[in-house]
């Protein structure tokens, strides 16, 4: 028998970070080697609470510490936000498949992220920068409600900016309401859709976010040609087990825990309930 | 497969000896039609019912069970035997093998629990009005996958033999001896007569292919079908399904010892998809009850290439709302060819 696929790994709380007033990035050093890839996720455990899966949202090349940005919805993440540096959390995956990476290479890369979907875009963003000669460049968008709802601030409006002069990257900002200090885009994310000039019928885009926004943004990537095989969605679904057994985050016959969480608009666009 | 035949009074014997060596469960007769599983004594041996059909239990409940520790996974598992398993359920275990087994990821518990059951399985003779096995590809009588196969003819049985266990627990004994000609012959017609009852049962029943089910989940369709408005949300349908293996993860964990258990759970409870926003996939009553026939008929069988449906009836005589699925499932294809 091998090791028993439930039972987590512990991990130590380094740090409780606040991002925005519902959403903490928290920090994690493992007792035992915990390696990912961008786009797979992993099920954390609070002891005697619960358990809920989340992307993690450190490079996948940071082999000391793991990080997942969570936003306070119910029961876990509540406790997840009340997490001290010195309690023990359980970690068990990674689980799904990465993002096809290989499938990126030579390509315009745009990423789109709305809210907490900002998290596993993060991860994806980190993996590409460590490899960016593979990609010809990389368009990052992002939206939130307000300035105050951004997450990763300190590195969105500083850290990663400063990249661009180095590495092919732009970057695409917007708020649905913004304030007298904003000084990117105001409008909900789509609007980071106009005027691409990018190579579109062979671009490659990445999607994360509440279903409303990835529904209008997919739409719209169609609509300004891009291919339902190269839209990339991370899907959200209730889950147990994370591994095909429980069936709970079914889109049809696919497992969201398995066969995805990221999959291709093509993939799903004739599967029931998509966006819900 | 070799075959032997013992008398009745000779199988009650050998069976009463076993009792002191081995746990047995056996379906034994009720106040129903349908009999249920009970622990083997003295007393009840003489109840057990061997010329039905299955019994109220799917045998998923030896494999895997309603509530059950995964974290830290189960040491020991009992040894026993369940005599009374049919075909049907036979088919049941391979979706359970599928899911639970034969994947990347394995069950804690599944493999060992399974290793630790030894099955005497059953032909059925009288199948009920909800049975509906040969319309999914299931014959009403075992081929493959028991360690033993009764099969009632005349005054005794035809035994089978389908594993090495199965050769063991008959310990060479004298009273069993090899099925002569005529038994055979007469085994063989009363499985061709079973199968023509199972078709009869069904011969109302127009749709011979569930698998058009296929790609039917708009919400349009399901909604004209009255019955599927007496549906309750009981998830009776799910709990009484031999591959049905929904479950949820309940963290116990107690400071830093991690304990987990695993539950049944049915995609007919509204809450069951439920996501942190508060949406779910499948808000309304019909899309969830068109989920449970897409899972069976369309989803299981892209997922394991085969049907997740044994034809075994148990949802349909379970159903608080009195829905025969297998009406139903007609209707649903009646507006599919409509379109
Ligand atoms: C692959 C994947 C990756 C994810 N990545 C991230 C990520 O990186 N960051 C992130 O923040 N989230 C992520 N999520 C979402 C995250 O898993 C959920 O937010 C989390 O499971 C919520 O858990 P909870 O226990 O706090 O919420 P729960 O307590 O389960 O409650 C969630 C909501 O469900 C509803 N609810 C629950 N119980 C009831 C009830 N009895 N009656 C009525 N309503 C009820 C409520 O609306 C409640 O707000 C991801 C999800 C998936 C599938
Ligand atoms: S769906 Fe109904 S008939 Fe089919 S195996 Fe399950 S309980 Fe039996
Ligand atoms: S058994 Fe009948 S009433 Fe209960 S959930 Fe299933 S279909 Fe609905
Ligand atoms: S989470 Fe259990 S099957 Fe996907």
């Amino acid at each position: 028998m091998g090791k028993n696929i439930y039972k987590p790994i512990k991990c130590e709380v380094i740090e409780n970070i606040k991002e925005s007033p519902t959403i903490n990035t928290i920090v994690l050093k493992p007792e035992e080697e915990f390696s990912f890839l961008a786009g797979q996720f992993a099920s954390l455990s609070v002891p005697g609470v619960g358990e809920a899966p989340f992307t993690p949202s450190s490079s996948p090349f940071d082999k000391e510490k793991l990080e997942f940005t969570v936003m306070r919805v119910g029961r876990v993440t509540e406790k997840i936000h009340q997490l001290k540096k010195g309690d023990i959390v359980g970690v068990r995956g990674p689980y799904g498949k990465p993002y096809p990476l290989e499938k990126f290479k030579g390509k315009e890369v745009l990423l789109v992220g709305g809210g907490v979907g900002l998290a596993p875009i993060r991860a994806l963003f980190l993996a590409l920068v460590e490899t960016y000669k593979d990609y010809k460049r990389i368009v990052f968008c992002c939206g939130a409600r307000t300035p105050q709802d951004y997450i990763y601030k300190d590195k969105l409006f500083n850290e990663w900016q400063q990249l661009c002069e180095k590495i092919p990257l732009s970057f695409r900002i917007t708020v649905d309401k913004k304030d007298e200090n904003w000084k990117y885009m105001e409008g909900v994310v789509t609007v980071t859709l106009d005027n691409l000039d990018m190579d579109v019928k062979n671009s490659v885009c990445a999607v994360c976010g509440p279903p409303i926004m990835m529904k209008f943004t997919t739409l719209k990537l169609l609509e300004i040609g891009f291919l339902p095989e190269n839209i990339y969605l991370s899907m959200e679904r209730k889950m147990y087990c994370g591994v095909g057994h429980c069936r709970h985050c079914m889109i049809g016959d696919l497992f969201v825990c398995k066969d995805g969480p990221v999959f291709t608009y093509e993939e799903l666009k004739d599967k029931p309930e998509i966006w819900v | 497969m070799e075959k032997l035949y013992i008398e009745f009074k000779d199988w009650q014997n050998f069976l009463r000896g076993k009792l002191k060596e081995k746990r047995i469960y056996a379906p034994i007769k009720s106040e129903n039609d349908i009999p249920f599983y009970e622990i083997l004594n003295e007393k009840n041996l003489t109840d057990i019912v061997y010329d039905k059909a299955r019994p109220v239990e799917p045998f998923k409940i030896f494999l895997f069970p309603f509530k059950e520790k995964v974290v830290p996974e189960i040491e020991n598992f009992q040894e026993f035997v369940v005599l009374g398993v049919n075909s049907c359920d036979l088919k049941g275990i391979e979706i359970l093998d599928k899911v639970f087994k034969e994947g990347e990821y394995k069950d804690p518990n599944y493999e060992k629990r399974k290793a630790n059951i030894l099955i005497i399985s059953l032909d059925c003779k009288e199948p009920y009005p909800t049975c509906f096995c040969s319309l999914v590809g299931v014959n009403p009588y075992p081929s493959k996958d028991f360690d033993l196969n009764l099969s009632k003819i005349g005054n005794g049985f035809i035994v089978e033999i389908g594993s090495e266990e199965g050769l063991k627990f008959l310990d060479n004994d004298s009273r069993f001896y090899k099925a002569n000609d005529t038994q055979i012959k007469i085994l063989e017609e009363e499985r061709e007569r079973t199968i023509e009852k199972v078709k009869k049962i069904n011969e109302n029943f127009k749709i011979k292919e569930p698998e058009n089910l296929k790609g039917m989940f708009h919400k349009e369709y399901w909604q004209k079908i009255e019955d599927i408005k007496n549906c309750v949300s009981c998830g009776s349908c799910t709990f009484n399904c031999p591959t049905c293996v929904c479950f949820l993860l309940e963290d116990i964990s107690k400071n830093e010892i991690f304990k987990k258990v695993k539950i049944w759970d049915s995609c007919q409870f509204p809450g069951y998809a439920r996501m942190a926003s508060g949406a779910t996939p499948r808000p309304s009553l019909f899309e969830r009850y068109a989920n449970r026939l897409l899972c069976k008929y369309w989803y299981m069988k892209e997922n394991f290439k085969i049907f997740g449906c044994t034809g075994c009836g148990r949802c349909i005589n379970g159903c608080i709302g009195k829905i025969d699925k297998r009406k139903v499932i007609d209707e649903v294809l009646v507006e599919k060819m409509k379109v």
